[in-house]
C-alpha cells in the first residue's frame, strides 16, 4: 500500500529532514509513527500528502508513484487519503453537518448521495445529534469527531492522523483512538502521527520511529524507553 | 455524476465581494474611472471619423480672386472655371457679400465689421463643387493655371488638421488605456489577493479533501468578473448621462459639428464595456491565484 525506497528529503536551506527512509506499510495495517520533536515526521507527512517532492528515492502510495505524479493528478491522488490534524481544521462558521458536506462537494459527489452519506458518518462518530452544532459549541473530542468523519466522507483507502490527541484530554484521546482502530477495522490503511508514548503502548500496533532522518526502529507492540 | 453546484461558486464569489468590501469598492471605482475613460476616448474617436467622412463628402473648393482683378477678368475667370472637366456648381461670392455673412455670423458684434464697411480686406472668391473626388489634383492644377487667382482652398486642409488630431488623440489615448489597464489589473490583483488571504485556510483543506485547481480557484475567477461586471454597468451608466450632456451642448453651440445619436452608440459601448470589465476582472483574478492555488 505505501511503500519508501531510500527516500531523501532535503529542503532548499539546505536542512536534510529525511535521509534514506526505507518502509512498507501493507493494505489495512495500523501504525503509529513515532519521534520526536524535528525527527522527519512532518516531512514525511508531507510526502505522503505529496505537498512535497522527494529528492531522491520513490514513494508509491496504492500503486501511484508519487515522484511521478503530475500536478493535475495530485488532486485526484488527495481522494485516496483521509487527513485529520491535531488542530481540527474545521471551517468555524459551518456546521459540523456542513463541515463534512462540504469534503463531498468539493470533489463534485451529488448532493442525494451527500445527504444519505453525511448523517451516517457524523451517526459513526457518535455525533448525530450535533449535526446543526458549529465547532465552537462542541468540545475538543467532538471537533475531532467531526474531523474524522470529514476524512471519511469520501470513503478514502488510507486515514492519516497528525497528533490527533495533542489538543484533547487523555480520555477523550482514547476515545478517539479506538475510533480510528474501529475505521481501520473496515479495511482502512491508519497511519497515526504522535508523540504520546502512553498511548502508543496502550494500543499495542505497529510502531515505527524516526530518528534523525531515518527510520530507527520497526516493531510491533510500544514504544522504545 | 460529478456535480458542481454553480450557486456555491457564485455564493463564495459575493462573499468573498463583501468580506473585502472596501477592496471591491476601490477596484469597482478605479475600473469604472478606467472604463469611462476608454469610453469617452473612444467616442471621439468615432466622432471625429464621422465629421472626417462628413467633410469628404463637401466636395468643396474656394478660389479667392486677387483684388485688383477688374470685374472683366472676374467673369472671364468664372468662365474659365466652368470649362475645367469635372468642375460641377460654381457660386461666386464677392468680397460684400462676404463681408456681410460676416457680420451676420458675428450677430451682436457685427458693427464691427463697420469700421472696414469702406476699405473692404476681403476678397471675391468662387466656391466650386467638383463632381468625381479622383480629379482633384487635376482640378487644382488647373485652377492654379488661372490668371488671377490670389489663393485656393479646400476642405482637404481642414479635414487632414482633423486627421492628424484623429492621430494624436489615438496615440494619447492607446498609451492610457494601456497604463489605466495595468493600474486596473493591479487593483483587481490586490483585491482578489486579500480575499484569496482570508480564505487561506479554508483554501488548504481544500487541497487536502482533494479539491482541484480550478474549483478553488473558480469563485475567485467570478468574484473578479463580477468586479469587472459591476463597473461596466457603472461605466455605462455614466457614459450614457455624459454623453447625452455633450451631445445636447454641442449640438446647440457648434451646429457644424455632427454627433453620432446616442441611441446608436449606446448598444456597442454597452457590449464594449461588459467585455472590458468582465475581462480585467477575469485576468487579474487568475494573475493572483497562481500562486495560491498551487498543489
Amino acid at each position: 500500500m505505501i511503500d519508501f525506497t531510500d527516500v531523501v528529503k532535503t529542503y532548499p536551506n539546505g536542512t536534510v529532514a529525511l535521509n534514506g527512509v526505507n518502509l512498507h506499510i501493507n493494505d489495512g495495517e495500523f501504525v503509529f509513527v513515532v519521534g520526536a520533536s524535528g525527527a522527519g515526521k512532518t516531512t514525511l507527512m508531507k510526502l505522503l500528502l505529496r505537498e512535497e517532492k522527494a529528492t531522491s528515492g520513490t514513494i508509491t502510495v496504492d500503486d501511484t508513484d508519487l515522484s511521478k505524479l503530475s500536478y493535475f493528478k495530485v488532486p485526484y491522488y488527495r481522494r485516496k487519503l483521509g487527513v485529520v490534524f491535531q488542530d481540527f481544521r474545521l471551517f468555524p462558521k459551518k456546521t459540523a453537518y456542513e463541515n463534512v458536506a462540504f469534503a463531498m462537494q468539493v470533489v463534485g459527489t451529488p448532493n442525494k448521495k451527500i445527504k444519505r452519506r453525511v448523517p451516517a458518518l457524523l451517526n459513526t462518530v457518535s455525533l448525530g445529534e450535533k449535526a446543526n452544532s458549529f465547532p465552537h459549541e462542541m468540545s475538543g473530542g467532538e471537533q475531532q469527531r467531526v474531523a474524522l468523519a470529514r476524512a471519511l466522507a469520501n470513503n478514502p483507502k488510507i486515514i492519516i492522523a497528525d497528533e490527533p490527541t495533542g489538543n484533547i484530554d487523555p480520555k477523550m484521546s482514547l476515545e478517539i483512538m479506538n475510533l480510528l482502530l474501529k475505521i481501520n477495522k473496515l479495511g482502512k490503511t491508519v497511519l497515526v502521527v504522535t508523540h504520546e508514548k502512553d498511548l502508543v503502548d496502550y494500543f499495542q500496533q505497529r510502531v515505527i520511529m524516526i530518528d534523525g532522518g531515518h527510520v530507527s526502529d520497526d516493531r510491533v507492540g510500544g514504544m522504545l524507553e | 455524476m460529478k456535480q458542481y453546484r454553480p450557486t456555491y461558486f457564485i455564493g463564495q464569489a459575493f462573499a468573498g465581494i463583501w468580506r473585502n468590501g472596501v477592496m471591491s469598492f476601490a477596484s469597482i471605482a478605479v475600473l469604472m474611472s478606467c472604463l469611462v475613460v476608454l469610453g469617452s476616448f473612444s467616442l471621439l474617436v468615432a466622432n471625429i471619423d464621422v465629421n472626417l467622412e462628413d467633410l469628404g463628402l463637401m466636395n468643396q473648393i474656394v478660389v479667392f480672386v486677387k483684388k485688383e482683378t477688374p470685374e472683366d477678368g472676374i467673369k472671364a475667370m468664372e468662365r474659365e472655371i466652368k470649362n475645367i472637366p469635372y468642375v460641377g456648381e460654381v457660386t461666386r461670392v464677392t468680397a460684400e457679400e462676404a463681408l456681410e455673412q460676416m457680420k451676420e455670423q458675428a450677430g451682436d458684434e457685427g458693427y464691427l465689421y463697420d469700421m472696414v464697411q469702406d476699405d473692404n480686406p476681403l476678397l471675391d472668391s468662387f466656391i466650386l463643387e467638383y463632381v468625381d473626388g479622383s480629379h482633384y489634383s487635376d482640378i487644382m492644377y488647373n485652377l492654379g493655371q488661372l490668371d488671377g487667382v490670389d489663393s485656393i482652398r479646400d476642405q482637404r486642409s481642414l479635414a487632414n488638421t482633423m486627421q492628424s488630431l484623429k492621430n494624436g488623440i489615438m496615440l494619447v489615448f492607446s498609451w492610457f488605456l494601456i497604463v489605466l489597464f495595468i493600474v486596473s489589473v493591479f487593483v483587481i490583483i490586490n483585491t482578489v489577493k486579500l480575499s484569496v488571504y482570508s480564505r487561506k485556510a479554508e483554501i488548504s483543506i481544500m487541497r487536502y479533501v482533494g479539491a482541484t485547481g480550478l474549483f478553488i480557484a473558480t469563485p475567485f475567477v467570478i468574484e473578479g468578473a463580477l468586479i469587472g461586471l459591476t463597473s461596466s454597468m457603472l461605466a455605462f451608466i455614466v457614459e450614457y448621462f455624459l454623453y447625452g450632456y455633450v451631445q445636447n451642448s454641442m449640438g446647440k453651440a457648434i451646429e457644424i459639428i455632427r454627433l453620432i445619436p446616442l441611441s446608436d452608440v449606446s448598444v456597442p459601448v454597452f457590449f464594449a464595456f461588459a467585455a472590458v470589465g468582465v475581462l480585467t476582472g477575469v485576468i487579474g483574478s487568475t494573475i493572483s491565484l497562481s500562486k495560491y492555488t498551487r498543489n
